[in-house]
């Protein structure tokens, strides 16, 4: 296998039921070393629940997820050791409370990784200063602002050294004056080439920093292609519905009124 | 009405005895409680049902009759249906322990569910193993948050082990009691028991509200 062309995450006809809903049906995506993928749609349009089945937190039904060519569900997989190398960024912070940011950045590399805990420590203060938060170090996170509890949290998830990270609706959560901050974060891992999964609905980070943006809808992926494309010329009427509804009204009219199959111009 | 102190003073050392073996008591079923809820608290959250229906029947037997008939019948039915026979201290030392483990399985319960599901999640999430998880994530939390419901049952246990009087086991209440049948001197040994009592429980219960203190402003 060719590191760099073999995609890192392959996903393929991956179907999840919840009791009255299908929450995902048959969804198959790829996603290659050093790409950024933003996963947009409706609420309710299974976007978080797919990136949950990737690092094995949502079982599923059917269909194949791989994650460097590992079968991620596979009973003999050690899905720890998958977790390990997938950073994944919540969007409630999930800091741990109890410990302090240094502690929540630290945990990861000393007790699951086993370094030594001065590595660990460097390690922590790196990534902090990395995310602009290294006089926070001996805070606990219920006294920083959510903003800055979702940069720790991106710190902890690096911390592992992952080779893709995976964010949940990272700003979902945050007051809008926090949300540019936690952005500038990722946009600057994705410029460092860091392969990113991001739940998002944030259009203008989106456009900016996404290689290929996949839409969502009813448990299916309705449309993938670049920002570009989505944006600019979408080929399927419910992504200019879908994006129009959120105030995106760069789409042309005519495909408005010509499209609602969904086939290529 | 005339007073006679006398029974206290030359019955000190029986009633000191005594007070003892209701610390004992009270510690040894606290010593036992505390693990026996945690696999009660264990057994209610598994994935087997039958288990589960098990363990919740189990609790919910404990919670809803009296500790006074649980001790009787500890006493008189255990040693029946099943050929075990305990000594006095051992049956209400039992009788004890089932019944506050029952009691603070729920508290373990609530503690643990009090936990949300996405902290599990962030470290499942890092590679954590399910035990890491529970070690390092899940119980630093939730301690302090039983903390002030497992001081209240202790200090409803402290008082509830005057209820194994009843099966002859020698301590305040019984000794108290017995003393007051030999000598007729009802007010003097009631308000001796009771003062007795007072000293030991009065300290815990301004510890518990410390902790319930601390807890909050913690939090």
């Amino acid at each position: 296998m060719t590191a760099g062309i073999a995609p890192i995450v392959e996903i393929t006809r991956v179907s999840k039921r919840f009791a009255t809903v299908q929450a995902l049906d048959g969804v198959s995506l790829s996603v290659s070393r050093g790409e950024v993928v933003c996963l947009i749609g409706p609420s309710g349009s299974g976007k978080s629940t797919l990136l949950r089945t990737i690092n094995g937190l949502e079982p599923i039904d059917n269909g194949t997820v791989t994650f460097d060519g590992i079968d991620v569900h596979a009973r003999r997989t050690d899905i720890r050791k998958i977790r390990q190398r997938m950073g994944m960024v919540f969007q409630n912070f999930e800091l741990f409370p109890h410990m302090t940011v240094r502690r929540n950045v630290m945990v990861g590399p000393e007790k699951v990784l086993r370094l030594p805990a001065a590595e660990a420590r460097d390690r922590s203060e790196l990534l902090l200063a990395k995310v602009g938060l290294r006089e926070k170090a001996d805070v606990h996170p219920a006294q920083l602002s959510g903003g800055q509890q979702q940069r720790v949290a991106i710190a902890r998830a690096l911390a592992m050294q992952p080779a893709v990270m995976l964010f949940d609706e990272p700003t979902s959560a945050l007051d809008p004056e926090t949300i540019g901050e936690v952005l500038n974060v990722m946009k600057r891992l994705a410029d460092e080439g860091m392969t990113m999964i991001v739940v998002t609905h944030e259009m203008s980070f989106a456009r900016r920093v996404a290689d290929r943006i996949a839409v969502f809808d009813h448990g299916r992926i309705i449309e993938v292609g670049p920002p570009s494309q989505i944006f600019e010329h979408p080929t399927v009427h419910r992504t200019q519905e879908f994006l129009s509804h959120l105030g995106w009204d760069a789409a042309p009219k005519r495909n408005l009124e010509s499209d609602s199959t969904g086939v290529p111009e | 009405m005339r007073f006679d102190w006398s029974v206290i003073t030359d019955n000190w050392p029986l009633l000191l005895y005594g007070a003892g073996n209701t610390i004992l008591l009270a510690v040894c079923t606290m010593a036992l409680a505390l693990p026996g809820g945690l696999l009660l608290a264990a057994l209610r959250m598994t994935p087997w049902a039958p288990v589960r229906g098990f363990a919740t029947a189990f609790v919910e037997f404990f919670r809803t009759t009296p500790v006074i008939l649980q001790v009787y019948w500890v006493f008189y039915v255990l040693p029946v249906m099943t050929d075990i026979r305990l000594s006095a201290f051992g049956t209400g030392l039992a009788a004890l322990t089932l019944n506050v483990s029952a009691f603070n399985s729920e508290t373990f319960r609530a503690g643990l569910n009090s936990i949300r599901p996405g902290q599990r999640n962030a470290g499942l999430s890092l590679g954590m193993s399910g035990w890491q998880v529970l070690r390092l994530v899940v119980l630093p939390q939730a301690v302090p948050r039983v903390l002030p419901a497992l001081a209240s049952t202790w200090v409803s246990l402290f008082k509830d082990t005057s209820l194994v009087s009843v099966i002859a086991i020698e301590e305040l209440s019984y000794v108290g009691l017995q003393l007051r049948a030999q000598s007729f001197r009802v007010l003097e040994v009631l308000t001796a028991m009771a003062v007795l009592y007072w000293i030991m429980g009065y300290p815990q219960a301004k510890l518990v509200d410390w902790i319930h203190r601390r807890i909050k402003v913690a939090e």
